[in-house]
């Protein structure tokens, strides 16, 4: 199920997607990437640096963005670009919550740029591991 | 209010003040510098291993895997690089982006080739930006992958 041109709108907000942080995870995520930073699969060395606890990579975030992305556009080749900044560790146990919204439509070239984001609920507030996201996709 | 975000500045301010000075750490003449190309095999046991831990269901090349072949041709070399002098344990990775011409196929050999594109000095900080291209069998351009890392001056 590819998105079409006229699915989408200028406001519209993509489903948003919520994923529990683990260790197994990130830990796997560690061995796939290739990132073995101990920061990101051991406590003491976390705690050391100053963090409460192991934080979960980056780039972690940036593929549960993507994998948000790609649900919503049904194909994963339509995600065309993606930029992000990491803003706010994420630690084990927290709720990571990707979301984005269409900033514009072109529908001469068929695509789209969204403003995407992802966030994390902390204490009553809300905090963001990913601000000022940008995605551009290509539409049916 | 916050207390891991207390704890994030808390770190912030315990690595200001132990590393305080302004020392430059990197050296600003590595700018443009190309490290040697890699290949790099998709294997589909890693595909699935990346797919798993962060969610997807397997059925396609998840977006992000191209982090695997960016990290080994260009972090791994940069890190390795004498002359350039970045020191992972002050390096907060800030910025990433990707620009992708079509998705990577599980089995093909990508040719990954980083370059320092640029290192800029930032409120007492520095600024590296490292991009990387993977290519196909044909030369033909799969990805375009820009890392910014923020690296904490030197005590």
């Amino acid at each position: 199920m590819t998105l079409h041109l006229g699915d989408v709108r200028v406001g519209y907000e993509i489903p948003a997607l919520a994923k529990v942080l683990t260790r197994e995870d990130v830990r796997a995520y560690a061995d796939a990437s290739g990132d073995q930073n101990p920061l990101h699969q051991d406590d003491e060395v976390a705690r050391s640096a100053g963090f409460p606890g192991m934080v979960a990579h980056g780039m972690f975030t940036m593929a549960h963005l993507a994998s948000c992305l790609a649900r919503w556009l049904g194909d994963p080749a339509a995600l065309r670009r993606l930029r992000v900044q990491f803003r706010a560790p994420v630690f084990m146990g927290e709720t990571i919550v990707a979301g984005g919204a269409v900033r514009s439509v072109d529908p001469v070239r068929r695509r789209a740029v969204l403003d995407v984001w992802v966030t994390v609920e902390r204490e009553g507030g809300t905090e963001h591991a990913i601000k000022r996201g940008e995605a551009e996709v290509d539409l049916a | 209010m916050r207390r891991t975000g207390l704890w994030y500045v808390r770190g912030t301010r315990m690595w200001g003040d132990r590393l305080g000075g302004d020392a430059m750490a990197l050296n600003g003449a590595m700018e443009g510098k190309e490290y040697p190309a890699l290949s790099f095999v998709v294997d589909e046991e890693r595909v699935h291993r990346f797919a798993t831990a962060v969610g997807d269901d397997g059925t396609f090349v998840p977006p992000t895997f191209v982090t695997a072949p960016e990290f080994a041709a260009g972090l791994t070399q940069v890190a390795a690089d004498a002359e350039l002098g970045l020191d992972l344990a002050r390096v907060v990775h800030g910025e990433q982006g990707y620009d992708w011409s079509r998705p990577v196929r599980v089995g093909e050999t990508l040719t990954v080739r980083s370059t320092i594109e640029s290192i800029r000095a930032k409120g007492g900080m520095e600024l590296l930006t490292l991009r990387t291209e993977m290519r196909g069998a044909d030369d033909e351009l799969v990805v375009v992958g820009r890392s910014t890392l923020i690296v904490r001056s030197r005590a």
